[in-house]
């Protein structure tokens, strides 16, 4: 006698084996080719401290840097001081603006990591992940350039520090700030 | 000369696996028992066999045959000795040969053991671990063979993985590797128990202590992955959710469920299927496992390499052990109803059906959080990977609600229990509880998921503590003796259940470690110039120098820290940023230093190339030596258990310890 839960069971099983023999033919380190050179989705969210509805839209004209953290993930605290010390540098500069996205995160945690390693930017929170999605994160850190069009031009995998982080400041951000293209990579 | 006698070693192992599939079943279908002992002649040559195999790989590596490939891509003459051998394990081929060889050690030791007792069964079991072995050795022969030779031969190997060059990491792969396998000889038995029919509660006896073993080997396994990582990976913390470590502990939640469940059959005849079920699904997500690791499909901090051709044969292999066993379950669940129903939702057996549904919830949890990126690339989503937010978030109250069952599960009587018994028993556990919330809260646990685990818990120790003085102070009075020997004395009458409530008494020293160590974990990144300092809690750390130091195959810059309670040097620490020169992998060392059960925690993972400043990572992680010291508690429990004195098992005459001549009889009769 055929019972419910057999065919359950079974499935099951067949499904799974088929998910395997897709997965067996992706590359798991392989990323899709997000966005780069295509325009940047547009978002809006709520601001970490203030609550207030921030939008892509806003920044029009200017460079962005977005920036995926999360206070639960390690890489992103050796990476913090590096990006604090971007917008030292940067954030003067008019056509500039560098934006946080705090993926799957709680606003309290949030707000103790930046206490505790630092603040001079804005964030956005983004505790189910909409944002992210939309821009195919990964894993967190990811960084993703903007341009003044607001095409994404350069995407950062992995913390910025040592010498990505020469690499992100010199051959990304500064001649795009400087009105030079430069290769989508 | 050397590494061909282990390859044709490995090649007669692969014919005879094959031996030891089909003599068994020639034996059932003639009813000779000499079939039957030809298979288990193969299963003993086996392991010789892949002995000789794992001897000539170590030989090599020894002498440092680098004309060997895999030698050569995992070992490096400057290594140690010590990691050297250990380099057999390095790798994908030496890992698989590793494994086969278990499961030939285990699979000998088990036909040795049972085969006088477990007669009936003996063909079907020896048959189906020579198929799991069978698959495993035309892997290794034909996919990743580690003996293969290398031309022209390399001056000098390619190095281990740095991140190997660790005691703790040589003995952990092994001892999955002990947990994943050991679970075939339960799993096996129960294939056993499906063929011949005999569905009893004989197989479950049997294999209690074999998925005792396997269990403990998964935990200790699981446990040094935890604390390779927590110091050597320099995260501070002991679990990531990483595919890798969700892998091993999916198998170890249904395995747990299982030793929790068998209960129930032996006691109440209940949960047949459930148990066949279960045992099935633990070992094949140890090959799930083994496939999701060595086929690549998920990335992970275990990056391994990865070959479409070697995970299209570990996916055929799967998908035919798990249609075999699951398709079998199905056909033969029909003999398999069992009579008696729950009587009541308040007694022994409800609780172990919900400890059986959390656990399963558990491994479903996980499940779907480890292949939610494969999911979705196969959706053609875009694709997203799952964070530790999602794994607390389902996983807490589960664990929450596993905790609780262990306070009142060993307590409720079976059938159906009565309202003065549990006023009896849980009455002072509830009012202890609710003293320890209070207690808690004005101490200052603000956190709610912390607040309601330290509550559980103390409901759990007040459960045991009152359970073990009534029990001690009874035997105390019959026999005449203090207290103390009447403990003994009721250890001695029941060693399978105390030693059971120790198991649990070392998950309480561990969820609490755990919840110390998570919540009040206090972290700061700084960065230093030799002569600051930075306070953390109560103490200071100043960093007085840095500079360059050399091993036998890496460079480093090390600091040297200095830890100060108040005004007294408490610790001298030197966390290091090694480079290994072959690899050119960079690892950041850390230096721990015990303070009460915590550690102060510190890494270096950025010093300036001109030894100016480094970037400082301190953390001071309270009570986390708890988490350890509740797994050896957890262990000890379990060993105890499998070494409680033996009752005799169940005597049943089959073929397999029949003679030629009277087996020859019972066919004329």
């Amino acid at each position: 006698m055929i019972r419910v839960w057999h065919i359950v069971l079974l499935a099951g099983v067949l499904g799974l084996l088929g998910l395997f023999y897709k997965g067996l033919w992706g590359n798991p380190s392989y990323l899709p080719p997000v966005l780069v050179g295509t325009s940047a989705p547009d978002f809006s969210g709520a601001n970490l401290y203030t609550g207030d509805r921030v939008s892509l839209d806003q920044f029009k004209g200017k460079v962005v840097v977005l920036n995926f953290w999360a206070s639960w993930c390690q890489e992103c605290k050796l990476e913090h001081s590096s990006l604090l010390s971007i917008n030292k540098q940067y954030g003067q500069n008019p056509n500039f603006v560098l934006l946080g996205i705090d993926y799957q995160d709680k606003i309290d945690l949030a707000h103790e990591y930046l206490g505790q390693l630092g603040n001079n930017f804005q964030h956005i929170s983004d505790p189910k992940g909409r944002i992210s999605i939309d821009y195919g994160v990964y894993g967190v850190p990811e960084t993703f350039v903007i341009d003044q069009k607001g095409v994404i031009r350069h995407k950062e995998i992995g913390p910025i520090i040592g010498e990505s982080y020469i690499n992100f400041t010199q051959n990304v951000l500064e001649p795009l700030l400087n009105g030079k293209s430069v290769p989508a990579s | 000369m050397m590494i061909e006698i282990g390859h044709l070693a490995v090649i007669m192992a692969l014919v005879l696996s094959a031996v030891g599939i089909v003599t068994p079943m020639i034996g059932l279908k003639r009813q000779n028992g000499v079939w039957i002992q030809i298979g288990k002649q193969a299963v003993t040559a086996n392991f010789v066999l892949l002995s000789i195999g794992m001897a000539t790989m170590i030989y090599s590596y020894a002498t440092q045959d680098y004309s060997v490939k895999y030698i050569a891509a995992t070992s490096n003459s400057r290594l140690p000795m010590f990691y050297k051998v250990a380099g057999l394990w390095g790798g994908h081929e030496g890992s698989l040969l590793l494994w086969s060889w278990i499961l030939s050690l285990y699979c000998m030791m088990a036909v040795w053991i049972h085969w006088k007792t477990q007669p009936v069964v003996m063909p079907y079991l020896i048959a189906m671990e020579s198929l799991i072995l069978h698959g495993f050795l035309l892997l290794i022969l034909f996919l990743s063979n580690p003996f293969e030779r290398i031309f022209p031969v390399p001056v000098d190997g390619r190095d281990l993985n740095p991140l190997l060059q660790d005691p703790a990491m040589v003995i952990h792969p092994p001892m999955l590797y002990l947990g994943y396998v050991g679970l075939s000889i339960p799993f096996c038995f129960a294939m056993a128990a499906l063929f011949s029919g005999r569905l009893g509660e004989e197989w479950i006896k049997v294999t209690q202590r074999w998925t005792l073993l396997a269990w403990i080997a998964l935990t200790t396994g699981v446990l040094m992955g935890g604390y390779w990582a927590y110091y050597e990976l320099g995260w501070g913390g002991y679990w990531g959710w990483d595919p890798v470590e969700n892998a091993a502990f999916m198998p170890w939640l249904v395995a747990t469920a299982f030793l929790h469940s068998v209960m129930v059959q032996e006691s109440r005849k209940m949960f047949k299927v459930w148990n066949l079920f279960l045992i099935i699904l633990a070992f094949s997500l140890s090959l799930i496992g083994t496939f999701l690791v060595r086929s690549g499909v998920l990335s992970s901090v275990h990056s391994f390499a990865t070959d479409p051709g070697r995970g299209l044969f570990i996916l055929a292999f799967l998908a035919f052990m798990l249609l075999l066993s699951f398709g079998t379950l199905i056909f033969r669940s029909g003999k398999l109803k069992s009579q008696i129903e729950l009587d009541s939702m308040i007694s022994r057996e409800a609780v172990f059906l919900f400890n059986n549904l959390f656990f399963l919830v558990a491994m479903v949890t996980v499940f779907i959080g480890t292949l939610y990126p494969l999911l979705t690339e196969a959706l053609k989503f875009k694709k997203v990977s799952v964070g530790p937010p999602y794994y607390n978030a389902v996983f807490m109250p589960v664990a929450l609600g596993l905790i609780f069952l262990m306070g009142i599960g060993p307590y409720i009587p079976w059938r159906k229990a009565s309202r003065e018994s549990l006023k009896k028993h849980f009455l002072i556990p509830l009012l202890f509880s609710g003293a320890g919330l209070v207690f808690f809260a004005i101490l200052g646990v603000h956190d709610l998921y912390a607040l309601a685990g330290l509550t559980v818990v103390c409901f759990v120790l007040a459960s045991i503590v009152s359970d073990f003085s009534k029990i001690s102070m009874f035997w105390a009075k019959q026999r005449r003796v203090n207290h103390l020997s009447g403990l003994y004395v009721a250890f001695r009458q029941n060693p399978r259940r105390f030693a059971g409530i120790i198991t649990h008494v070392g998950v309480l020293i561990m969820i609490v470690g755990i919840i110390f160590s998570t919540i009040y974990q206090t972290e700061k990144v700084v960065i230093l110039k030799p002569g600051e300092e930075v306070t953390l809690n109560s103490f200071k750390i100043r960093l007085i120098k840095l500079y360059e130091t050399t091993g036998p195959n890496w460079v480093a810059q090390e600091g040297f820290f200095q830890v100060y309670l108040g005004n007294t040097l408490i610790a001298q620490l030197t966390p290091q940023k090694r480079l290994f020169t072959v690899s050119q992998t960079p690892t950041t060392e850390t230096a721990l230093h015990q303070y009460d059960m915590g550690h102060i925690f510190l890494t270096i993972p950025e010093v300036a190339p001109d030894g100016s400043w480094a970037r400082v990572r301190a953390l001071y992680n309270p009570l986390v030596l708890w988490v350890w010291y509740g797994g050896a508690v957890m262990v000890f429990g379990a060993f105890l258990n499998i070494f409680r004195p033996k009752r005799k098992e169940i005597y049943s005459e089959g073929i397999a310890t029949l003679t030629p001549f009277s087996s020859k009889k019972m066919v004329q009769e």
